[in-house]
């Protein structure tokens, strides 16, 4: 399964990278969501896009927004940031998140994020 | 932290406690799982060597170095909805034949062994969101350790503990968010639980008393025996028609009591029969 990591933060992007990759996922990298619709684009099979909040051209928000006029993304979209205030959350998940990822976390939570998101939890 | 050599004969002693305290059986070859609760007390009461800490107890130990043992003996590691099925299975299949069977019956439900809360708080969001809150039930939730008892009651959670299983809309809707990433859950689903000290190994048991009964994770720590002798007190505690929920892996092979294993949305369960008393 293809994952998407949205965050201009490169060493986040590579941790996170790093903790996908051991659980046995692909993974393909954005900056920012202008980058993402681009990476999307190229990439036809990415199943899951874990998104930051706060990025320089398109913010988080702003390409859920994109995404519910455009429907880009084939799959859910886990936000994975340091916002973690209940307005901006319910914010997130009113514009299409499925998931929330508050930063810091593990890779127990990632992958339980993503496979709940996913499979269903099963 | 102290990195010497611990004696068998200390191992032994404190081995011995556990298991007369809490069933949880220390065999000689995992002694060293001891190590690092036995190096815990010695920093806590401020024991230079396990000899020292061993004589101290042996001599003159406090109730409160005995509930501080017990506390960092048992395996507290527990989420929110940890294997979900049985979750489902409770508020789909169990909860609805427990209704029909019982139609003027409130439903007693105990989580046995409910650490630090987040079992009993998801028994309920499910019960919640698949049957509504007006669901009639009454929730007993016990655990031996008074400071896993402690953090249940309080209901409070750090932002990495509401990320383990907890799905955001459950979270959003249950929870209040504290200062310094602290959650706290609401009242409408903490004030369900009663939470009190018990001791599975201990007792009392009181014949007949619920119709569903989660026990999770818990037997895999205690020897043969006294997992049937557990067992065979859990099974006359539930109701004819009652439920047993085990941890995932767990058997009752060997333990000859008479619940019939049940698959309920593909989690393996286990009923009272209606009909047969419970084997002695």
């Amino acid at each position: 399964m293809k994952v998407l990591i949205v965050d201009d933060s490169n060493s986040i992007a590579m941790v996170v990278g790093q903790m996908l990759k051991t659980a046995g996922y692909e993974v393909e990298r954005a900056k920012d969501g202008k980058d993402a619709i681009n990476v999307i684009k190229e990439n036809s099979n990415i199943e899951v896009v874990l998104l930051d909040w706060n990025m320089p051209e398109m913010d988080g928000l702003e390409f859920l927004q994109y995404n519910l006029e455009h429907k880009i993304v084939n799959g859910p979209i886990i936000m994975m940031t340091t916002e973690n205030k209940p307005e901006k959350i319910m914010k997130a998940l009113e514009n299409g998140a499925s998931e929330y990822i508050m930063k810091p976390f593990t890779q127990d939570v990632l992958i339980t994020k993503i496979e709940s998101v996913t499979t269903g939890g099963e | 932290m102290s990195s010497h050599e611990i004696k068998n004969e200390v191992y032994k002693f404190f081995a011995d406690i556990v298991f007369a305290k809490t069933g949880i059986f220390y065999p000689e070859k995992d002694y060293y799982r001891l190590d690092s609760r036995i190096n815990n007390l010695m920093e806590k009461y401020s024991f230079e060597t396990s000899d020292e800490l061993y004589h101290a107890y042996k001599n003159s130990k406090t109730a409160d170095m005995e509930t501080y043992l017990i506390d960092i003996c048992t395996n507290n590691e527990t989420y929110f909805f940890r294997d979900t099925k049985p979750f489902d299975a409770l508020a789909k299949d169990m909860i609805p034949a427990i209704q029909a069977q019982y139609p003027h019956e409130t439903i007693n439900i105990w989580s046995c062994a409910s650490s630090t809360g987040q079992e009993p708080l998801s028994i309920i969001m499910s019960i919640f969101e698949n049957l509504g809150s007006a669901t009639r039930f009454t929730f007993d939730a016990t655990d031996i350790s008074t400071k896993a008892l402690s953090k249940a009651k309080s209901g409070l959670y750090t932002g990495l503990d509401v990320q383990r299983g907890l799905p955001i809309q459950l979270l959003m809707k249950y929870f209040e968010q504290k200062e310094d990433n602290e959650w706290q859950a609401k009242s409408e689903i903490l004030s369900k639980v009663n939470y009190s000290s018990f001791n599975l190994f201990t007792g009392p048991f009181v014949p007949e008393k619920y119709h569903v009964i989660f026990c999770r994770n818990v037997l895999i720590y205690q020897d043969t025996e006294n997992k049937v002798e557990i067992l065979h007190k859990l099974a006359k505690t539930l109701k004819p028609g009652g439920f047993l929920i085990l941890g995932a892996g767990e058997s009752l092979i060997g333990t000859k009591t008479d619940l019939a294993q049940k698959s309920l949305q593909n989690s393996m369960v286990f009923q009272r029969p209606n009909e047969t008393s419970t084997a002695a």
